[in-house]
């Protein structure tokens, strides 16, 4: 009782220090539940989603695809027949067709793409039974024939759509105008879908290209049916083959699949991140408890001077961390909801409406964050705990005050520090000669962990030498000031190894990340100007594939040489081994061959092009036993099937179409009948000699009509490139930021600690005439060496592991190495930022210390 | 090592009878109302330049606290101090550091050294601070004085307390301050290392021209003085001057029973 009675006592004398390692719980587990809560959330809004927009039960065709839009631009349908059919079977309340398509693109009078930025579809849909239970008409009317539109709430606020306004609507059938009549909004949460309704006819035959089909057929079931039932006999009724039938639950289910992987992928991903700060946590905590259990050394020492045991010691300071756990994480799974929340405000900036409404906490969220925040800071405080036990009763009649200096690092640690770095070390450089991408990552993997867990206990050890000569390149400068701050760093080599290896963390990932990045972008660029030999490169940007008539425009505009088609068709192809897989083909115009200079090492690529020809890549060669000149059977998914004779062997070190396997065009058409034939996903054309920029023009001009669509030139495309690239590592910046936030906490804890412990050196300095400005001075500097030296680490660190990944991915065709030198120089004043942002309270403070307390001797 | 070393400042071997300090009609008072406590009530004392002044007293007469507000480190309730020619008292934190800083030398009781630093390191760091070059020639004087030539790369954990203390005493007369404040400079020190100390005042104040303020409520201490102030409940009640050991001690005693007396 005593022991918890101390404990309590002890931390809140000292809540104060206790502060920042709280700050470090709190963010870490706020992190994780806030993501956790997000993706449930998100969950939930569309578990509601799917189940109010199915019905009981629902009829598809069996090739009907999910979400995406379909890429003969037409969907899967089934015949209008099947209506009646099912309204015969027993147990049926009614039945109704639901015809809508995604391969649609919306704009309005001044050729504005009405589809959102985010990526959800645009769904043109006739208005069922089912949009009457989910949506609501909120001014004018439903529409009627192909003239009329009515549209979505959301989409009419956020580009300002009014009745009586026209939109156009564009399909692989061409496009369309009809005038708004009516806007609809939703009953529950718009995940930011764009959607316009039409009457049943006009969907029918401008969208779907028959006037007798629906792509769904809606079952609902009387009283007293179940939806199992139901289903049952609706199969019986259809036979089974030809339709997918689903229950309400099944196309929730899986519905729920899809945006569930996709949720997934965000979760983990943000998870991760959560972890890398939780780690940077760990260090903070470690030197807090470290600073605190030294600081208390005399008290310790009194306690064991009057009987207290080592366990009870030990245990007095595992108590403080498990309070410290348990209010940072409560703390932590509060601020995780408002985090969540945020994050939903965030979605719906980018046009996804998420409800609070839905808010999901699940109770395995808080007792994640609870436990996830306890088991971190008791494990993180163990090794302070133990060195607490540690103390000697005879530490409390030493009276220097002090506690003992601990400038030694211990040998062992430095030992096995170096021992783990040297095998890092060897294990990237055996990941960077890797010709074996597979086993490669298992080594780069190795030697990022050895390599990190290495600096981290040889951190100590390097503190010394790294401060020194930082300290003879900066402090020079600063005089005598300059030499107590680098001094003061040097002072506890482990204090101020701890504090730089957190910050080391952070910016090693930043680093090694700018360095892939960098290199993608110039190799890609490096390959664009080796191999692609075609002017223009048209696609759209959210996936779609080209519809036929932008293909005509593009062929007919003027100074254009060529146009490339170039597509994707699923298949099945069985080698001379017997074995099948499936694969995706690529099926293009034979200029493609001109289009992207591809090397090949066998055989010649034009010749793939022929007729009842392809080439396969190296990899899939080796795999398979294929040589130039072997019979490949194709089974195209979307019927017909083709013995074709393999022309040419392309090589697999590539990063642009990497793996792709090339017929013709001609070649696929043969087999594939012409309404299951994939539409184009990209054109490809080269101008006439010295038209480049007159075509250029005209082809942006022709595409006006068409926003959906992009046309670039070599150079528009690489900077695509690298605004892509840009804007993926800018995210993975921008949640690094959070370790770095903490770690840049870790650097004020330590310099609000050290001056504490040194309040008395202070004191003596201020009375024999260092002015304040110079005690403020000289503690923004130590924490500027303490960030630099942290930097100097992690930018070492990750320009190694860069490197090695980029050695490894050039199997991959990252072939160039690229080193972000403005970022990483960037990186290393921007730590001296954070060193002098981190000293501001802590110098402050130091500052406005009362000389007299301070010198004070008893 | 002994020779006569003449006071480039005032000039004369200490015979000078200009004021080094003054504090006049000087009042500390704590707290206010019923639980406060005077310090020091209404103090008016002269510290001679060139001379060696030893403040004694019972603890809580407020002898420190003397010294605190003579030396510009605590502020005082009311009344003047002059350093010199420069009232202190409303000076401004700033130019209250540059003062002690440029004409104001201490040792205190305990951990008076930077632990970071070497003992030259130590020795110099006020004219570092300032930004100011130590005179060489004097520096090497003083360090020879002081007897510390073989131990100016020592850290303070590799010196002895007396070391410690004499390193202490260097850093206050290198300098050359126009006066050193002592606070019990051999409180921590055994009679053998206390007395070495001691010695070297004397003769910073003798051979060097040097002027020292001490307080002490060791009668061996004081007896190094030129003059003794007696200091009780916040006055300046006695002063004996040219003091011996056992006078003082004798004085102390008159003092003590003279308190229980009344």
């Amino acid at each position: 009782m005593t022991i918890l009675r101390t404990s309590l006592r002890n931390f809140v004398a000292h809540k104060g220090r206790m502060l920042l390692s709280g700050v470090a719980v709190v963010l870490s587990v706020a992190f994780v539940c806030g993501t956790l809560v997000f993706t449930d959330t998100m969950n939930t809004t569309f578990d509601r989603l799917f189940s109010q927009t199915a019905a009981d039960v629902t009829v598809s065709s069996k090739d009907a695809g999910s979400g995406e839009a379909p890429a003969t631009g037409r969907p899967a349908t089934v015949p209008g027949s099947l209506v009646e059919e099912l309204e015969g079977v027993e147990g049926v309340a009614s039945v109704s067709g639901g015809a809508f398509s995604t391969g649609v693109t919306v704009v309005n009078a001044e050729n504005e793409n009405m589809g959102s930025s985010t990526g959800a579809p645009t769904i043109a849909s006739n208005w069922t039974s089912i949009d009457e239970r989910s949506m609501e008409v909120t001014e004018g009317r439903l529409p009627r024939g192909p003239g009329e539109v009515m549209v979505d709430a959301d989409t009419a606020d956020r580009h300002g759509l009014e009745l009586g306004e026209e939109l156009r609507t564009i399909s692989a059938l061409g496009d369309f105008r009809s005038e708004i009549v009516g806007v609809a909004a939703f009953r529950s949460t718009n995940p930011g879908a764009t959607v316009v309704y039409f009457d049943t006819g006009t969907v029918q035959e401008r969208l779907l290209g028959d006037s007798d089909v629906y792509t769904d057929v809606y079952v609902t079931a009387a009283g007293g049916v179940s939806d199992g039932e139901l289903k049952e006999r609706v199969v019986a009724e259809l036979g089974s083959g030809e339709y997918r039938v689903w229950t309400q639950e099944e196309y929730a289910a899986e519905g729920q699949d899809e945006i569930g992987s996709f949720l997934d992928v965000i979760k983990y991903a943000l998870l991760g991140f959560a972890g890398i700060a939780l780690l940077v946590g760990v260090f903070l905590i470690v030197n807090t408890f470290s600073m605190l259990v030294a600081q208390r050394t005399r008290e310790i020492g009194l306690m064991r001077a009057i009987g207290s045991s080592r366990r009870q010691v030990n245990r007095s300071v595992l108590v403080e961390a498990v309070l410290l756990g348990v209010l940072g994480s409560v703390v932590g799974v509060a601020a995780g909801v408002g985090l969540a929340v945020g994050l939903m405000e965030l979605m719906g900036l980018v046009g996804m409406n998420l409800s609070t409404d839905d808010l999901t906490l699940r109770w395995v969220t808080p007792v994640v964050g609870v436990v996830l925040g306890v088991v971190v800071t008791v494990l993180a405080a163990y090794l302070p705990a133990r060195r607490a036990g540690r103390v000697s009763p005879m530490a409390a009649l030493r009276d220097d005050g002090l506690p003992a200096a601990g400038g030694r690092v211990g040998r062992v640690r430095s030992g096995v520090g170096l021992v783990l770095t040297l095998a890092g070390a060897g294990a990237l450089v055996v990941a960077a000669g890797s010709d074996e991408a597979a086993g490669g990552s298992l080594f780069l993997a190795v030697g990022v962990v050895l390599t990190l867990v290495g600096f981290v206990l040889i951190g100590p050890l390097l503190a010394g030498g790294v401060v020194r000569v930082l300290g003879a390149v900066v402090l020079r400068v600063f005089g005598p000031v300059g030499r107590m701050a680098e001094r003061n760093a040097l002072r506890n080599p482990r204090r101020t190894g701890a504090t730089g290896a957190a910050l080391m963390i952070g910016l090693a990932l930043v680093s090694s990340l700018s360095v892939v990045g960098a290199s993608l972008v110039a190799s890609a660029g490096d390959e664009l100007d080796r191999s692609v030999g075609a002017d223009f490169i048209l696609q759209s940007g959210a996936g779609q594939p080209v519809v036929p008539e932008v293909v005509e425009r593009v062929r007919a505009t003027e100074g254009v040489a060529h146009v490339t088609e170039y597509r994707w068709l699923e298949a099945r192809l069985t080698g001379p081994d017997g074995e099948s897989v499936k694969e995706s083909v690529t099926a293009a115009s034979p200029t493609y061959a001109e289009d992207l200079r591809v090397e090949t090492v066998a055989g010649e690529l034009p010749a793939a092009y022929e007729r009842d020809s392809m080439s396969v890549p190296e990899d899939f060669a080796k795999a398979h036993g294929v040589r130039v000149g072997d019979l490949v059977e194709v089974d195209f998914a979307a019927g017909g099937t083709a013995e074709l004779v393999v022309r040419a062997v392309t090589a697999s070190d590539t990063s642009v179409d990497q793996g792709a396997m090339y017929l013709s065009t001609a070649t696929a058409e043969r087999y594939v009948p012409g309404d299951r034939m994939p539409l184009n996903m990209m054109l490809f054309a080269k101008a006439e000699e010295g038209q480049e920029d007159a075509a250029y023009a005209a082809l942006k001009g022709e595409l006006e009509a068409f926003p959906q669509y992009e046309v670039r030139n070599q150079a528009d495309y690489k900077e695509l490139l690298e605004d892509q690239v840009g804007q993926l590592l800018n995210m993975v910046y921008g949640l690094l930021a959070l370790a770095i936030v903490v770690a840049a906490l870790g650097v004020v804890n330590t310099l609000a600690l050290s001056v504490v412990e040194r309040t008395r050196e202070i004191g003596l300095m201020r009375a024999i005439g260092l002015s304040r400005r110079q005690l403020r001075r000289m503690i923004r500097l130590e924490s500027v060496m303490i960030a630099l030296f942290g930097a100097l680490l992690g930018l070492g660190l990750g320009l190694g592991w860069g490197v090695a990944a980029q050695r490894l991915l050039a199997l991959e065709g990252l072939k160039v190495l690229e080193v972000p030198w403005p970022t990483i120089v960037g990186v290393f004043f921007g730590a001296a930022v954070v060193g002098l942002v981190a000293a501001l309270v802590p110098a402050f403070r130091a500052g406005r210390m009362n000389v007299l307390n301070a010198i004070a001797t008893e | 090592m002994t020779t006569a070393v003449v006071n480039p400042r005032t000039g004369g071997s200490g015979g000078s009878t200009a004021v080094a300090a003054r504090a006049r009609q000087v009042v500390k008072a704590y707290g206010a109302g019923e639980t406060r406590v005077v310090a020091l009530d209404s103090v008016d004392v002269d510290i001679a330049r060139g001379a060696f002044t030893a403040i004694m007293g019972p603890s809580g007469s407020g002898k420190s606290t003397l010294m605190h507000c003579l030396a510009g480190l605590d502020a005082v309730s009311s009344g003047q101090v002059w350093i010199g020619e420069t009232e202190i008292t409303g000076l401004k934190d700033k130019r209250l550091t540059r003062l002690r800083r440029d004409k104001i030398g201490f040792i205190f009781q305990a951990f008076n050294l930077l632990p970071t630093l070497t003992a030259l390191e130590n020795i110099t760091l006020p004219m570092d601070i300032a930004g100011r070059k130590p005179d060489r020639e004097w520096l090497d004087r003083v360090v020879e004085t002081v007897g510390l030539s073989g131990r100016l790369k020592h850290r303070p954990n590799q010196l002895s307390g007396g070391q410690q203390q004499r390193v202490a005493v260097a850093r206050a007369l290198a300098a050359r301050p126009e006066i050193i404040f002592g606070d019990e400079p051999t409180g921590n020190l055994d009679s053998r290392a206390g007395a070495e100390v001691l010695g070297f005042l004397r003769r910073s104040v003798d051979e060097l021209g040097q002027t020292i303020v001490m307080v002490t409520h060791d009668p061996v201490a004081a007896g190094y003085a030129d003059r003794v102030l007696y200091l009780a409940d916040g006055r300046i009640v006695d002063e004996m001057l040219r003091p011996s050991a056992e006078a003082v001690l004798d004085r102390m005693k008159a003092f003590d029973t003279f308190g229980r007396v009344s």
